[in-house]
């Protein structure tokens, strides 16, 4: 038999070939994402690869685990921290994305649900005047307000952080030193963290075609720099410090408060540890 | 061993070789260094430079505005809350000032439900009927100090002891010279505070020193009020010393404190309206100088050119003097 006299034949042949071409591709694949995760498993418990402290030559994240607290008691809704990190972690400009917010609790008298507002409702944006800057408008002013309260909101860190478990290619991870952080250059776009957190705490940068959340400001911490957040609050509402070191703020905000996480039941394990916040508040 | 068998063997193995081959081309180095992410990028986000700065920072150039902010009442509210990052602040000079002290401080301290008891809180148009919060305080020290309090001295006896200053500063308070000033219907409050200043050596002068050290608490008090009383005379004609056009556009940023025409509202801060010329540009020499310290005169005068301030001083000078109180 001839390739011409059985050109079905040869068409079978050509496309069996494909096939096995196809089925050597994926078993690399396969087999290289099992041989690769061998020495993950060994590295893990050997000193950093330069023999120094890692991730920089000052800071050795062996050393620390952070945390955060908030005293939502103090908070006067001033909205400094939203500015101030969109500046410091160049978060874009608008009124939709943000890596940490201030959400605003108001129970009015004769209500039963408590109406919520952050700065980015409209109302707020026309009272701030841009979208650029942020401020809380005035408008329960004259209303019988019975209960009031400002929740500033920021990503959780979590222990065992659900975003990080839906990542499909390593994009998200925990750091050493308990910060959720986000490698850009690997990230895809899929935004399946973006659903995953409970805590709505990631948002997507259409320019970049990555997610973005808050990183405790990783580049000041890492250089003894509080987050800026931390640092513009004029209230001190907000706390941050090493959980190893006993006598941090942290530490004793959390030693000297009764503190709460949000949203306990997720069993995601927050970091960030809150004071004065009601019910409602999740 | 079926001879197909040994073909899915041989496949099998080939495709684990090759993967064995393909698995280091294909990661990333520090990938799986610390887990199932690329260890590399940590040191990338670690890297990325700082904008916000800190006071400390701040204070490497601008220790003189340290001991006034750390003593008042928004200690706790560092310099970048208001005035933004610091980061290329020393490199291009520039820096947020905010103008609108009403919307800037409103932020803060506007009276809104959720806001902690704590938190003084005032509703501006009783507060102030929707003027600019900087007129009456300093944002550096917001709290309005004892020297802003009325001076309760007696004019009378202030007299008296004037005669010793009536040498340079004219039997009515007018100055016969174009170097020093005219006290004439100047508010009392700065001229105790000034006094004052002079006494405890935070200013100095050749002449004005020993002579300040010499008064009394009550002295001063009664001189202040006595000045205070006088009636202020408009600096006479000659030849001006800048362009007060030029000097006008420029005094819009010195209106929050000192008035639009030079008589500011709050009576620890000098009127300006029709004070000597030469005794103007000479103050705003030596605060940009540092010779006269004032936090707040200190920098807004170091943007000032030699013609700024000849304009500055041709405008204040032009203007009449205010109405008797």
């Amino acid at each position: 038999m001839t390739k011409d006299s059985k050109p079905e034949l040869a068409a079978r042949r050509a496309f069996l070939v494909k096939l096995a071409g196809a089925a050597s591709c994926a078993g690399a694949a396969v087999g290289a994402a099992t041989l690769g995760l061998t020495p993950a498993v060994s590295a893990k418990t050997a000193p950093a690869a330069d023999g120094g402290s890692f991730p920089t030559k000052d800071y050795d994240w062996t050393k620390h685990q952070w945390g955060f607290g908030v005293d939502a008691t103090k908070c006067i809704g001033c909205l400094r921290c939203v500015e101030a990190c969109k500046r410091e972690n160049d978060v874009p400009a608008n009124a939709h994305q943000f890596r940490t917010w201030v959400e605003r609790y108001v129970h009015l008298e004769g209500e039963d649900q408590v109406r919520i507002d952050s700065q980015q409702d409209p109302v707020n944006i026309a009272a701030s005047g841009s979208e650029k800057t942020f401020r809380f408008a005035n408008r329960y002013k004259d209303a019988k307000v019975y209960k009031a309260f400002f929740v500033p909101k920021l990503c959780n860190h979590c222990t065992h952080p659900a975003c990080v478990q839906v990542c499909p290619v390593g994009a998200t991870y925990k750091s050493e030193d308990g910060v959720v952080l986000i490698d850009h250059d690997y990230c895809i776009g899929c935004r399946y963290c973006v659903q995953a957190c409970p805590y709505g705490a990631r948002y997507f940068d259409e320019e970049r075609g990555v997610s973005d959340k808050c990183t405790w400001c990783y580049h000041r911490i890492t250089k003894g720099l509080q987050p800026a957040c931390v640092e513009v609050c004029p209230v001190g509402a907000r706390i941050f410090g090493d959980q190893k070191d006993k006598e941090s703020p942290i530490s004793l905000f959390i030693r000297n408060n009764r503190v709460q996480v949000l949203r306990p039941e997720s069993g995601n394990a927050p970091n960030v540890f809150y004071v004065g916040i009601d019910k409602e508040v999740n | 061993m079926p001879k197909h068998i040994v073909r899915l063997i041989l496949l099998i193995v080939a495709v684990l070789a090759l993967a064995a081959i393909a698995a280091p081309l294909l990661t990333v180095d520090s990938f799986y260094r610390y887990g199932h992410y690329r260890a590399d990028s940590v040191a990338q986000i670690a890297a990325q430079e700082p904008v916000y700065q800190t006071p400390r920072y701040c204070y490497g150039c601008h220790t003189e505005r340290r001991a006034q902010w750390s003593a008042g009442n928004h200690k706790s509210v560092t310099c970048e809350v208001c005035h933004g990052p610091a980061r290329g602040h020393p490199q291009s000079g520039r820096l947020y000032i905010p103008t609108d002290t009403v919307k800037l401080c409103t932020q803060c301290h506007e009276a809104m439900p959720g806001r902690p008891r704590t938190q003084p809180q005032i509703e501006v148009a009783a507060h102030s009927g929707g003027q600019q919060c900087a007129i009456c305080h300093n944002p550096h020290t917001p709290k309005i100090s004892a020297a802003a309090a009325k001076v309760s001295g007696d004019a009378a006896a202030g007299e008296q002891s004037a005669a010793a200053c009536a040498g340079c500063h004219g039997d009515d308070g007018n100055s016969p010279n174009d170097t020093w000033p005219s006290l004439a219907g100047q508010n009392a409050a700065y001229l105790a505070r000034i006094l004052a200043a002079y006494q405890s050596g935070d200013q100095t002068d050749p002449v004005m020193t020993p002579l300040a050290k010499a008064l009394s608490d009550a002295d001063i008090q009664n001189l202040a009020s006595y000045y205070a009383g006088l009636s202020c005379k408009p600096t006479a004609g000659g030849k001006p010393v800048g362009d007060v056009a030029a000097g006008k556009a420029l005094a819009k940023n010195c209106a929050a404190c000192h008035g639009e025409t030079g008589v500011g509202a709050n009576p620890a801060w000098p009127i300006l309206a029709a004070q000597k010329p030469g005794y103007l540009v000479n103050v705003l020499k030596a605060f940009k100088a540092g010779l006269r310290k004032d936090p707040m005169m200190a920098g807004v005068s170091r943007g000032l050119s030699e013609s700024d301030i000849a304009n500055l001083a041709a405008y204040y000078a032009a203007q009449s003097c205010p109405s008797t109180k």
